[in-house]
């Protein structure tokens, strides 16, 4: 082996840090490949942060040399991902090294807002920025409307009670509006109202022996990926998996079974299940319990004494019975679904043999239609009647992860922030078309979506100064062309971002960002794999400019300025409450503020103090150093007897959603039957307290716009914001179908066939709200009358890869949320996405 | 002496891409030369979709440098001294500094196209790194989005200190942690690795363990004994180049 002379100067010069790297050992080659001459690592340190790139929020490490981040993997103490990210982890570096970052705080020149509008942003300093901020916001103080002002959130840790709730309600708005009924609400909702848990659930996949995955693709995206990508293979071989998804996903393509459903059908086919596995007689009886003579007498068609049944750890599942699942028989749901009743039959039966090992996974394409609650209820409580809830294999819940709230701050509101900070919200939520039931309370949700209308009618007032922060709603929310008006209506806009998004472009000021698991310090709650974590996000690397943390640092640096401007509360408030827990010293600027906040939040996780199981963590110090703490295995059946319900049973006819709704219904003087219509859906009377079928309802005449729109998510998304990586452009393929550097609108070869459409032809979707202009790509992993299209590209800013051309706005595709029109699934107040809602025409261009 | 070989599961495998970026992280290896058709993805994917609606299949195969026993590229290879060898662990291994750019390998090796775009391959093993132009030219440009206040990828690199910034830095004897212009780059099993007990980084980042990397020459390495287990194919083995990375199970459990 020769050995070139440049090459072996630079490594006589290298310093060998073998034991910096780390990972599975060729123990077998220990002999023959001993570090030969010449080979050497740079020097390096694994570093312990969080990846943000979803909300499985994987533990991860980053692998620093010489102050640059350049390698990437899960952090290897992690009990949920064991040491592993998926792509997303990985693609991450080049979002941190993005040549198009906003490096300064910039000033909008040209007052003229709207899109394909040049903003004319010219560079200012920190101080011109945030004076700018804190003049606007004082402004509305003298006004004494203090609630025009808001705080929009996007990606966030849990840092971010500093920024969405201290920051308005001391200053004197309500208004924290988070991005979460975005992508989730309606799911959380079938598991709140049947188990009392109000939160995505936790599945034990190495015990598993069927996995029913329903409305997503859990190796691609949705939550704890790297842990199912990991267990998924060897599940094939232990037992079997069924996925229902109107479109071929990778994990479809991978299971025994795949159940093509109509878009939106989804609660057909869960109410025949539960219909064969009560008139076959496959409930779990220990969970469930039984007929008191043991006979079964669910026959289809005939009503139940409730009185002939013994329920243990459920209720009611004689009434769900006679109220809903008596007339869903296989043959009804074949019709409706599109799915053959044998395949349904033996996809219910084979997994009612592997009860109560047996995981019903419920996804947001179940959930997140306008009828979806209910849905996403059924699909719920097929982990009731097979015992799975908590189950080993099942569908679990999630340990507790002890930390402490931030300090209370009311203190230091004065009477003009006491008053405003109880006005409502700009969601409207709790109003009677958004009830918005988040954990049993009417207006409990956020109603993301619905604030783009309410600024644009001034409702409930109007709204003046707003601060986004790492959020992009103009292009994340389904209906986007009332975002485009909204912010160009809103007078002052503050970004707070590491890229000039589409938001960014209707700002008058804009604050670069830190980027979230490289540059920030923060921690979020997480869980997977029957482990809570609790994870470190941290500045790996030191930022390239002078950036700021979002959460945190920046509310500081407001602080300071409205103090100037003789508002000194919300720094006293952060001066006086946010002492290191240590050393009792007050803060003095951001980083130390962000620093001290970390440390009274997690105290409970590194101070020793009280037993709380999971990792030992030997002080601060260790804590930083290990990134993360992990609970003791969930244990199971921890819920069973004790479920957060009315009746703390498992809920097939939940008193819990029967309160809610009547509250709801007394707060606004009328019916639930009201509240339903005025909804959009179509139970009344009983019918309300079960999970049940509904019709989807559709945006668009089947006559005029005949295909049903499917919309999912890219598995290298990163939420939206990694479409400016190259690497994602150039894997863009990963995604079942796709092309790389396209953005490809996937249709049947079928259907393309009568329109006479060739693969590759540009075509023109169209709905009732938008056409977006997008390349076709002839694919059989699609039913008929369908189309689907990844979520993520479209970007007409972002930067240079992202868009086509940033310059002059041309998106790279075509962004699915022109497409979809705005609605909500109302009880959840979940944003819909999914279901087939949104009905398109195709034409070729 | 040894014959290093990769096993891939494809059960085990979700296509995911994971080992794909985990190698672009690890070897530095530039962003697509969309120009003259060239992916520098020393790991990549092929992706075949078979049958009509509702009897559909999809199946990812990964895809890298095969480390072929009679690989074509080092019988083409031109150099007296050849540029591109076996080693003696069995690893085909590219040096640069004797690589004239004459891309005969890239011509022979049957994995791999002078122009994956024109020839419609989807993928190629070998790249090719063109002549007198600077290589991760997006980190050399020096053009602002907004003038001013995004930055440039220039300053980017020189303010992190590397050429792409996130290059992980090691030394080898045969070639460089970022390649020069005029020279084909590929896979060589994270070599460098290899010599320090580590995996390649594709193994290495896998998150569902589907690939097993060893000496396939031992009976009792890990790919060896999937193979004895399994069923397995390779690519294009009428191609007579005894390729060494094989695969086994299918990607769909039915």
């Amino acid at each position: 082996m020769k050995m070139k002379r440049r090459t072996f100067l630079k490594a006589s010069a290298t310093v060998g840090a073998v034991a910096a790297l780390s990972g599975p050992q060729l123990n077998a080659f220990a002999e023959s490949a001993r570090p030969s001459k010449g080979v050497s690592s740079a020097a390096g340190e694994w570093k312990k942060t969080t990846c943000q790139g979803c909300t499985t929020w994987c533990p991860a490490e980053v692998l620093v040399q010489d102050g640059r981040a350049v390698r990437v993997r899960g952090n290897q103490l992690s009990k949920q991902n064991q040491g592993f990210l998926c792509p997303k982890g990985h693609l991450s570096l080049q979002l941190l090294y993005d040549p198009d970052r906003v490096k300064v705080p910039m000033k909008r020149t040209n007052p003229k807002k709207g899109r394909g509008v040049d903003p004319q942003f010219v560079p200012i300093t920190w101080d011109e920025a945030l004076n700018t901020i804190a003049d606007k916001m004082m402004e509305l103080r003298k006004a004494g409307t203090p609630e025009a002002f808001a705080v929009l959130r996007g990606r966030y840790t849990y840092m971010r009670d500093t920024i969405y709730a201290a920051l308005p309600k001391v200053f004197g708005s309500p208004n924290g509006i988070s991005h979460s009924a975005i992508c989730a609400e309606a799911e959380k909702f079938g598991s709140y109202y049947t188990a009392g848990y109000w939160g995505y659930r936790d599945y034990d996949l190495d015990n598993t022996k069927y996995l029913l995955i329903w409305g997503c693709d859990p190796v691609s995206s949705n939550r704890m990926i790297p842990a199912t990508i990991r267990a998924f293979g060897d599940l094939l071989d232990r037992g079997a998996i069924a996925v229902v998804d109107p479109k071929l996903t990778t994990s479809a393509a991978k299971a025994q079974e795949w159940l093509p459903i109509k878009p939106g059908e989804d609660g057909a086919l869960a109410t025949a299940m539960a219909h064969i596995i009560l008139t076959e007689g496959l409930w779990n009886k220990e969970f469930v319990g039984d007929f008191t003579d043991g006979k079964n007498l669910f026959k289809a068609g005939q009503e139940v004494d409730e009185a002939t049944f013994t329920e243990t750890y459920t209720n009611g599942v004689v009434k769900w019975w006679n109220i809903e699942l008596k007339d869903r028989t296989p043959e009804w749901a074949e019709k409706i679904t599109g799915i053959p009743k044998e395949q349904i039959l033996r996809v219910t039966r084979n997994m009612a043999k592997a009860a109560p090992n047996v995981a019903v996974w419920l996804g947001p394409g179940a959930a997140m239609h306008v009828r979806g609650a209910y849905t996403a209820m059924a699909i719920h409580a097929l982990n009731g009647l097979l015992g799975s809830v908590d189950a080993e294999g099942g569908a679990l819940a999630t340990a507790k992860i002890p930390v402490n709230k931030i300090p209370k701050f009311d203190a230091y509101q004065d009477e003009l922030a006491k008053e405003h900070s109880h006005m409502k919200k700009i969601d409207l939520r709790g109003s009677k078309e958004f009830p918005a039931l988040k954990k049993g309370k009417s207006g409990g949700g956020v109603v993301t979506n619905a604030v783009a209308d309410n600024i644009l009618a001034d409702k409930p007032y109007p709204v003046k100064v707003v601060i986004g922060y790492m959020n992009n709603f103009v292009f994340s929310c389904t209906g986007a062309e009332r975002w485009e008006k909204a912010l160009e209506k809103i007078p002052f806009l503050a970004h707070i971002t590491t890229h000039a998004s589409e938001f960014t472009q209707y700002a008058d000021i804009v604050l670069p960002a830190c980027i979230t698991k490289y540059e920030k310090l923060g921690y979020v709650k997480t869980k997977a794999n029957k482990y809570a974590t609790c994870t470190l996000v941290q500045p790996v690397v030191k930022p390239l400019w002078d950036l700021k943390m979002d959460e945190t640092e920046i509310p500081w640096l407001i602080a300071e300025k409205l103090k100037e401007r003789g508002f000194p509360n919300l720094l006293d408030y952060f001066t006086n409450e946010f002492k290191d827990p240590e050393t009792g010293k007050a803060p003095t600027n951001g980083l130390e503020f962000t620093e001290y906040n970390l440390k009274n939040q997690t105290a409970p996780i590194w101070d020793g103090k009280k037993d709380i199981g999971g990792d030992k963590i030997n002080g601060w110090a260790d804590f930083r150093k290990r990134g993360l703490w992990n609970s003791d295995a969930y244990p199971f059946k921890k819920r069973w007897g004790h479920f957060h319900t009315k009746t703390e049973k498992f809920e097939f006819y939940s008193e819990t959603l029967k309160e809610a709704l009547s509250k709801h219904a007394e707060k606004h003087k009328t019916t639930i039957d009201d509240i339903l219509e005025t909804c959009k859906y179509e139970a009344r009377g009983e019918h309300a307290f079960v999970p049940h079928y509904e019709a989807p309802y559709r945006w668009g005449d089947r006559n005029e716009y005949p295909f049903d729109f499917v919309d999912y998510k890219s598995r290298l998304n990163r939420e939206g914001r990694s479409q400016n990586a190259p690497w994602y452009q150039e894997f863009k393929k990963v995604d079942p179908g796709d092309e790389s550097w396209e953005d490809v609108v996937k249709i049947n070869p079928a259907d393309a066939k009568k329109l006479g459409i060739a693969d590759g032809d540009m075509v023109k979707l169209t709905s009732v709200v938008a056409s977006i202009t997008v390349k076709a790509k002839l694919w059989e992993g699609i039913q008929p009358g369908t189309v689907a299209k990844c979520y993520g590209q479209g970007h007409w800013a972002y930067g240079r890869v992202a868009a086509k051309n940033y310059a002059t706005f041309e998106p790279r595709g075509g962004n699915n949320n022109y497409l979809m029109p705005y609605d909500t699934e109302r009880l959840s107040g979940s944003n819909v996405r999914n279901g087939g809602f949104t009905g398109v025409k195709i034409e070729k261009v | 002496m040894a014959r290093l070989g990769m096993v891939i599961d494809l059960q085990k495998c979700v296509g995911c891409g994971a080992c794909a970026l985990g190698c672009k992280t690890e070897n530095n290896t530039p962003n697509r030369d969309v120009k003259n058709g060239q992916t520098f993805n020393w790991a990549d994917f092929m992706f075949k979709t078979e049958g009509t609606f509702p009897n559909v299949s999809y199946t990812a195969i990964p895809v890298l440098c095969n480390h072929c026993s009679n690989a074509a590229c080092v019988a083409a290879c031109p150099v007296k001294d050849k540029a591109m060898y076996k080693t003696e662990n069995g690893i085909t291994m590219h040096n640069d500094e004797r690589c004239i750019g004459c891309r005969k390998c890239q011509r022979a090796c049957p994995y791999s196209a002078i122009d994956i775009v024109k020839s419609d391959t989807g993928y190629s093993v070998i790249s090719f790194n063109k002549r007198k132009v600077e290589t991760h030219a997006e980190y050399r440009d020096k053009t602002e989005m907004i003038p001013g206040c995004t930055a440039s990828g220039a300053e980017i690199a020189e303010k992190a200190g590397a050429t792409p910034p996130y290059e992980t830095k090691y030394t080898h004897p045969d070639y460089e942690s970022v390649r020069r212009p005029g020279v084909v780059e590929k896979c060589i099993f994270c070599a460098h690795r290899v010599a320090q007990n580590l995996m390649p980084a594709c193994v290495e980042v896998c998150p569902s363990g589907a690939r097993i990397f060893g000496d396939l020459d031992d009976p009792n390495s890990a790919p060896s004994k999937a193979l004895a287990e399994h069923k397995s194919f390779r690519l294009k083995e009428e191609a007579g180049t005894e390729p060494n990375v094989h695969y086994i199970r299918s990607f769909k459990k039915g």
